[in-house]
């Protein structure tokens, strides 16, 4: 008993202090370098320096105290990205109206959520932590990088990447409110409503604060306006600060969406799980939206009915910035399998495939300039793989963020919970968080399944 | 027997109305009880000058006068040391080398303030396969303030009562002062320093108005904020439009003839103060995280605070050194884990070692160490703290103070928390906190060393009016529990109850079974919105409080319900927390007529 205590204090102390180096330099030798941007590059070094690429090349020496990772033989890609998770996140869906495009789950944030080492054994180093799609238009999310080993909150966030914002279309809005609260969205036409509702408020606070800065000029007496995070927020995506992240399924739906954005001049958008996305391929890749989808998961609800497992390859081959998400946590831990679905459906090539979890989430995120590629001058987020990582035989051995090594599989411990229960001895397998199965994207799954087969009792 | 208030008085002991009375009483008993209960007026006692001689006065923590006498004298300490005057009229108080303390203060606490009750009536217990109603929220886009658990401007003296059980329940285990604030959800009210001594009302125990604007993450049900999110991004809101208002009132004030009315804003103007730099927010951050998010949201608004509630400081002993705030820690305290005893039979079966639940096991030994140490931790940074009885029963208050010595607490440190500390926190140490000459007399008289296992409190002073209380605990009488004041007789949880979960646009209902009694209950239940029976675990009972959680499939999803219900005979009622998707009142009755 007593080593075992022993043991768990050790690891207990090296999590700290990996919390407080959140920036490392090493050097990984020897190993096939993915880029995914710039081609792949055999037998090469790639250096660390205070958590940026700083060299990639042949013969590197690492600077004194750097720790070297011997990497013959491996795989050297840059660290996934998830652009669909609800991991390391304390609330998902604040529910309780239409909008709520006053909260922000960034304020939730959970650095002792275990699904954040679990993804990194999956060679996952930053995920967009998303706000739920019970709302028509949900929270602010989050784009957290995986520094597991922190106890601190704010060291999560991916400081610098831009804000975003969860919509969602469809039948999670129109259940959650229109049949529960009986007030609009109780139909798809309502959730448009909705929309065009908050941004035509927020252009009306925008006014009103336009008039009162003009108005302090002449009379130090005028009077503020009140104060009002949701149309703040909405005001924010009006004049470009904010990507909408946008649930959705159907194709009649992301066209409207798109005719919104049109009105209101919103650029930057990003639909996810768009499962219909290949029906309006072209209308997406014109406008400039991006879409994050799943490599072959429908079917858990009547709108995500119509769906193809070529709908990725799809949306590549017509120019649309696609990525491939989890909106799971344990999805999130084979991302690279997903990805190469898309081989097998739809025979995209290995960067094609690859940049789905790589550059394309980071440029859906609006970070593309600070990772999803291996390229100097890019931090030092690396997923290092025994196998290609779009083999089935693939295994993440190590992942770095900030070049930091958060994951190495030979020292992976059965506990690595960074806080146990102190009156439930929780066995390890159940040590998952329900709302991280799913968030509201497959809520009402069931319930809908349940009456469609007369379940219900009502 | 609990002589209650003793009083002298010529004629009459108008307080002695318990079953035992010592001989030297016993043949007032019965007049006593005819005057009681025709109303006559408490009097006022011949004498209100004490003195207790030859005891151990603890001054402050670390600072003792051996063999000193003590003399209150109309609600003051009039002498606390070695060489004092004892005067004629004053009444000796059988304390031979007793330890004389300050009166302890609980730091932040709900004594004197009554329970909701438990079924708000609104909505009793409706039979399964009724249908979907509407929420009781007024307008899901606008709930109103007391909906969305905004009720910054209850005060204590309006929701307190003077006679609430808890108050002798806290005074008899020595705490003579407390910082008390009103039940509710985000912003509950403010908190005000109350005597626990006797009054007929709030007005009389008031000792300090206004000591702090409470916060919590704690969100509403069923109305935004739904969530801790919402409570977040709620609170941000107020504060700023608090301030817009105040600058808008100053503003009108200054230019009645140019500027609109403002409208008066209750929950706001309650914010003034914090804003003035007045008060603080007393937040309540009982975990780590809780602590990081108070320290983000205090570090974006500017307002004063105090970290209150805290059972996790064992990690952020760092954090809160760096922030120099005053801390709250809790007293509630988690019982470790029960170990199942083995079945009779065991040695038919060959015993597996599971190793996994060895390693599980200890961790979470550890983790309830890094619970114990806390206070030892946050003493050893050099950081003051006074403690919080929130949601601790009275009674496992010193067993819990012990456990937290046991793991490095000094006993001058513990008792620092409970006086010292406290006293500066609240800015009353000129009148509490100490055994000095010119202090308020409220005092703990014990036979031995408080924090000895087996020291008793024998006197409580509270404004110079002595508590007498016996030096063991009464033997039980079997006939008697309920007379003791609590332990009443537990709910009979077995059978079978109706319940309705009450959430937007997914009004659950269904069957509770319960089966079994006291630790060996166990249960299932039935949903309108899940097929089949689910088993419920972790039940446990605590007193009329019942909780228990219950793993449920929803297709893909595995949910987590807790439930937590305070049963009233045969309906009851509360919360359940399911997984981060809320938390949804529930309310029910029992069906099978038992």
């Amino acid at each position: 008993m007593f080593k075992i205590l022993h043991i768990l204090n050790l690891l207990f102390l090296v999590s700290f202090a990996h919390a407080q180096g959140t920036k490392g330099s090493l050097l990984i030798k020897n190993g096939t370098i993915l880029t995914v941007t710039k081609g792949n590059m055999e037998n090469t070094d790639l250096l660390v320096e205070n958590g940026k690429i700083t060299k990639m090349g042949k013969g590197l020496v690492a600077p004194s105290g750097a720790q070297t990772i011997d990497a013959t033989g491996k795989f050297i890609m840059p660290g996934i990205i998830d652009a669909h998770s609800h991991i390391g996140i304390d609330v998902v869906n604040e529910g309780s109206r239409p909008s709520t495009a006053d909260v922000w789950v960034g304020d939730a944030l959970d650095p002792l959520d275990i699904s954040v080492y679990r993804a990194l054994a999956g060679g996952v180093t930053a995920s967009h932590a998303m706000h739920g799609s019970a709302n028509a238009i949900g929270g602010e999310c989050e784009t957290i990088k995986h520094r597991y080993g922190t106890l601190n909150p704010e060291e999560m966030r991916m400081e610098g990447a831009p804000r975003t914002i969860k919509f969602a279309l469809g039948e999670n809005p129109m259940r959650v409110h229109g049949e529960g609260n009986r007030i609009v969205p109780a139909t798809r036409m309502g959730v448009e409503q909705v929309f065009r509702k908050g941004f035509e408020e927020a252009k009306a606070y925008l006014a009103a604060w336009e008039t009162y800065e003009k108005e302090k000029v002449k009379n130090p007496a005028a009077v503020k306006p009140v104060y009002n995070r949701r149309h703040e927020t909405m005001a924010e995506i009006l004049k470009g600060n904010i990507i909408i992240h946008c649930h959705s399924y159907r194709s009649d739906e992301i066209l409207m969406l798109l005719n919104v954005c049109k009105d209101y001049q919103i650029k930057r958008l990003v639909f996810q799980h768009t499962n219909e996305g290949f029906k309006v391929a072209p209308e997406l890749a014109a406008y400039g939206a991006m879409a994050s989808v799943f490599a072959d998961w429908w079917a858990y609800k009547f709108e995500v009915y119509y769906s193809t497992a070529y709908n990725a390859a799809i949306l590549t081959k017509n120019g649309v910035v696609t990525s491939i998400n989890s909106d799971s946590e344990e999805y999130i831990r084979h991302l690279y399998h997903e990805a190469a679905k898309t081989q097998r459906y739809g025979s995209l090539s290995d960067d094609e495939a690859l940049a789905l979890i790589t550059i394309n989430p980071a440029k859906q995120l609006g970070i593309d300039q600070r990772v999803g590629s291996l390229e100097v001058g890019k931090d030092a987020d690396i997923a290092i793989f025994e196998g290609h990582p779009l083999s089935v035989y693939a295994v993440p051995q190590y992942t770095i963020v900030d070049g930091v090594v958060r994951f190495n599989r030979s020292k992976d411990a059965a506990d690595q919970r960074l806080q146990a229960s102190a009156t439930r001895a929780e066995t390890g397998f159940f040590l998952h968080k329900e709302q991280h199965n799913h968030d509201r994207c497959l809520e009402g799954a069931f319930e809908n399944t349940a009456s469609f087969f007369g379940l219900e009792r009502e | 027997m609990i002589i209650k208030d003793l009083v002298f008085s010529r004629w009459i002991y108008p307080l002695l109305k318990k079953d035992k009375v010592t001989g030297f009483f016993a043949f007032m008993l019965i007049g006593s009880c005819l005057f009681a209960q025709s109303g006559i007026p408490e009097l006022t006692p011949v004498t209100q000058t004490y003195v207790l001689q030859n005891v151990q006065i603890v001054v402050r923590p670390g600072q003792i006068i051996s063999g000193g006498t003590v003399i209150i004298q109309d609600g003051l300490i009039l002498a606390a040391g070695k060489e004092v005057a004892i005067p004629a009229h004053a009444r000796k108080i059988k304390a031979d080398s007793m330890f004389v303390y300050a009166g302890f203060i609980e730091g932040l606490s709900q004594s004197g303030i009554p329970r909701p009750e438990a079924a708000s009536g609104a909505a009793g217990p409706r039979t399964p396969g009724q249908g979907q109603q509407r929420p009781r929220v007024s307008d899901p886009w606008n709930p109103t303030y007391e909906e969305a658990g905004i009720t910054p401007y209850v005060r204590v003296r309006d929701v307190f009562k003077a006679d609430d059980k808890s108050i002798e329940e806290m005074r008899k285990l020595g705490f003579t002062a407390a910082q008390v604030f009103p039940i509710g959800r985000m912003l509950p009210g403010q908190a005000s320093l109350i005597s626990l001594g006797t009054g007929k009302n709030a007005d009389e125990l008031l000792l300090k108005e206004n000591t702090g604007l409470i916060a919590s993450f704690s969100p509403a049900s069923g109305a935004f904020p739904s969530t801790l999110i919402g409570v977040m991004s709620r609170l941000r809101e107020l504060y700023k439009n608090a301030a817009r208002l105040q600058e808008y009132q100053k503003n009108y004030s200054a230019n009645p003839l140019s500027v609109n009315r403002p409208v008066a804003d209750k929950c706001l103007e309650a914010f003034f103060p914090v804003l003035d730099g007045k008060v603080p927010l007393i937040f309540q951050a009982p975990d780590m995280k809780s602590v990081y998010r108070v320290q983000a949201l205090k570090n974006e608004l500017k307002f004063g605070v105090h970290f209150a509630d805290l059972k996790e400081g064992y990690y952020v002993g760092d954090l809160l050194k760096a922030e120099g705030k005053p801390i709250i820690i809790s007293l509630d305290l988690p019982k470790a884990a029960e170990e199942k005893k083995p079945a009779a039979d065991s040695s038919k079966s060959v015993v597996i070692k599971d190793v996994e639940m060895e390693a599980l096991k200890a961790r979470s030994a550890e983790e309830m160490k890094r619970l114990e140490t806390q206070a030892a931790k946050l003493a050893a940074l050099g950081l003051p703290f006074s403690f919080s009885t929130v949601g601790v029963k009275a009674t496992d208050i010193k067993e819990t103070i012990r456990r937290m010595i046991k793991a490095g607490l000094s006993e001058d440190q513990a008792l620092a928390a409970l006086t010292t500390t406290p006293a500066a926190q609240l800015g009353v140490s000129n009148r509490f906190g100490t055994v000095e000459k010119g202090r308020t007399a409220n005092l703990v008289v014990s036979d031995k060393s408080y924090f000895d296992e087996k020291s008793s409190v024998r006197y409580v002073f509270i404004d110079g009016k002595m508590f007498e209380y016996e030096g063991k605990p009464a033997p039980k009488a079997g006939g008697n529990a309920n007379a003791a004041g609590k332990g009443a007789e537990a709910p009979k949880i077995a059978g079978k109850w109706s319940y309705t979960i009450k959430a937007p646009g997914m009004n659950s209902e269904g069957l509770l079974t319960f089966k079994g009694s006291g630790s060996d209950l166990t249960g299932e239940w039935t949903s309108s919105q899940v097929p089949g029976t689910n088993p419920i675990s972790n039940v446990s009972v605590d007193g009329n409080k019942l909780s228990f959680s219950s793993n449920i499939s929803m297709g893909p999803r595995q949910v987590t319900l807790e439930f937590n219900l305070i049963v009233d005979g045969n309906s009851l009622s509360g919360t359940v927390g399911v997984g981060t998707f809320g938390t949804f009142d529930v309310s029910g009755a029992k069906i099978d007529g038992q």
